[in-house]
Order: structure tokens, then sequence, then C-alpha cells
């Protein structure tokens, strides 16, 4: 069953979510909205054997992705659930505009909390502003007995490229 | 918990959930088929910038087909109306579509309970594409919520074609004041 908004405000109440900070007119129906934190990575080639990836921060008059890059951000927001598993995906209004949030990875374990990481790719040319309203977290309760989440990225605040190391290789 | 099709046929035959034409022939195990509609929106902004309204032109889906190269970004329409006040949908593509590289939608999938209206299809491609207008494109899968339920009052409410995004709406609140 996924959480309706009054619901995810009663849990917040509750402290069994956590969004922080926490606005009441950013909850959607079945949903919240959270915003764009101030930095973002850009891969930027190899070094040797090393992926680089530049840092930088997002001016307030804005920063234009380019189609087809991948960038790494992260949500302003800290987002948890002690309760429940969360999804965390794009908003309508930048979905037509062709801005991926994530990249098939939308699941996000019960137990984990912090500001997510977002994988971001553009479809087309777009500018971003810091803590614009950028996807929406939806909650919804588990089945079974929950097991606290162990993995690496669950309890990082700042955008974190893969564990997995990149090799520089050759397109098919 | 997700509905089944039998339950879909039920709901749609009680008025809790809205899809207009229904066709129980498009009932699946766990979802209903969607079809394309024939009108679509391609933006004609070089750079898309969030708090303008951005510039866009509208094409009519000919008989033959419109071919999406890879890479084309592009907003089409469910032909169906859809929406409930009870349940929470979901939309998804079908598997033929995406085993053709066309995403239906941007990571966003989730249609706010109480939101009716034809929706709109953010169609990526990621191979060359045609698309024809009445081709079955998409699924939409209705999910049980959990809580008081409020319905949607939002921007997009009772589209009736593909709708550009309106974020230049929300630079009008004071959205960056916050900490």
């Amino acid at each position: 069953m996924i959480l309706t908004g009054s619901k995810i405000k009663e849990e917040i109440n509750a402290g069994n979510i956590v969004i922080e900070p926490f606005f009441e007119n950013q909850v959607n129906p079945n949903s919240y909205n959270y915003r764009l934190g101030s930095t973002i990575k850009v891969f930027n080639g190899f070094d040797g054997k090393k992926a680089l990836f530049k840092e930088v921060n997002i001016p307030e008059d804005g920063y234009v992705l380019e189609p087809r890059k991948m960038y790494l951000t992260t949500t302003k927001e800290v987002i948890g659930s002690s309760k429940y598993a969360m999804s965390l995906i794009g908003r309508s209004s930048m979905g037509r505009y062709g801005l991926f949030l994530q990249v098939s990875a939308n699941l996000g374990h019960t137990t984990s909390e912090h500001k997510w990481t977002l994988e971001i790719v553009a479809a087309i040319p777009i500018k971003l502003y810091p803590g614009m309203i950028i996807g929406q977290v939806s909650f919804w309760k588990n089945f079974g007995t929950v097991r606290k989440y162990d993995g690496r990225y669950g309890y990082l605040n700042h955008p974190q490229e893969s564990y997995i190391p990149l090799i520089e290789h050759q397109s098919i | 918990m997700i509905l089944t099709g039998k339950k879909i046929i039920e709901e749609v035959q009680k008025g809790k959930i809205d899809i207009t034409p229904f066709d129980k022939s498009r009932v699946t195990t766990n979802s209903y088929d969607l079809s394309l509609g024939n009108i679509i929106i391609r933006y004609k902004q070089d750079i898309i910038d969030p708090k303008c309204q951005a510039s866009y032109e509208e094409i009519t889906i000919p008989e033959d087909g419109l071919v999406l190269s890879a890479g084309d970004f592009v907003l089409g329409h469910s032909k169906e109306r859809i929406g409930s006040d009870f349940y929470v949908p979901l939309i998804h593509g079908k598997s033929g579509t995406a085993r053709m590289g066309l995403f239906v939608h941007v990571t966003a999938d989730l249609i706010d309970i109480g939101s009716h209206g034809v929706t709109t299809f953010q169609l990526y491609a990621t191979l060359p594409v045609r698309l024809y207008p009445g081709m079955l494109i998409a699924q939409v899968s209705f999910w049980v919520p959990l809580g008081d339920i409020v319905l949607y009052k939002g921007k997009y409410q009772n589209s009736t074609g593909p709708r550009p995004s309106m974020t230049y709406k929300d630079f009008k609140y004071d959205i960056f004041k916050k900490n």
C-alpha cells in the first residue's frame, strides 16, 4: 500500500518518516515533493584509470545541463523512514521536460536516511536552479519483518559516484 | 497492494476507476493497456528554463506514422481519460514498447489520486522508432492507498491532450526563501 499525503504527515509527526526540512505545501495526494541540493557533479573524463567527477556549486541564476551527459547531485532534504520503503522519482513537471532524476534505481530501503544522490540525465538542454522543486518521493507499507539496511550508500549526504570503478574503455 | 485485472473491471463498473473509453479486451492480469493519441508536442526552445513558459509546436501523427530518431524527446498523450478518487494509478511502458528502447515516461510514473484526464506521455527514444496513432503503447496499474485521501487539485487536471510542463507557475511561490 502507498501512503497518502495525510498519512505521510501523520508518520512524520509520529517519527516514523523523516523529511528535513519539511514544508506542508510540498505534500502531494500520495507523495512529497523534494528539492534540488546546491552542488552537482559531472563526469569529466579519466585520469589514468581513475574516473574524474568535477563538483560545482549550482549558481543562483542556474546551471545548464547538456543532453546525454550524466550528473550526480542530491536532494536538499534528508529523507528516510524506519517503517516504510520509499520510491524516489521525478515529478511530472520535470518529466515533461525530459529530465531523468534517477537511472532506474528508484527504490529506497527502509531504515536508510540521508540526502539522496540523484542520477540526472537530461533528454534536452535544461537549466536547473538550486532549491527548486524537482522530484517526488512516495512511501510504501512493508510486508514482512524489516532487516536494517546495511548498504554503503544509505547514510551519505553528498552526491556520491558509484563505488564500482569506472574504467576507461573503447565504445563498442 | 496492486489491483488485478478483474478488480479493475469491477471498480470501473462501480465508478471507482475512470477509464474512458473502456474496452474489456485491453485489461491485462494487473493493468489496463493505453493507446497513443494523435497529437505530439515538441519543444522549440534551445534551452529549457523552468522559470519561463517554453515554446513548442504541436504535430499530428499521420496514419502512416511519425518517426522519432534516437535521442528525440516529445510529449504524447493517451487516447483514454483515466483517473481514480480511490486508487493511485502508475504508468508503465508496455514491454513491447520498451523492447524498442522507447521510454513512455521520464522517471515520473506516479499519478496523484483524484487526478483525472488523458495522461501525458514523456516519449524518449533510444532507437529510431515509428509511432502510429492508436497503437498500444503503455499500461496503467492501480494501487491501494493507506491513510486519509485528499484529492488532487493541481495544474494538469482535466487534460484533454498532451500538456507541456507548467513549472513557471511554481516559481510564483516563495520556494527559494525556505531554508
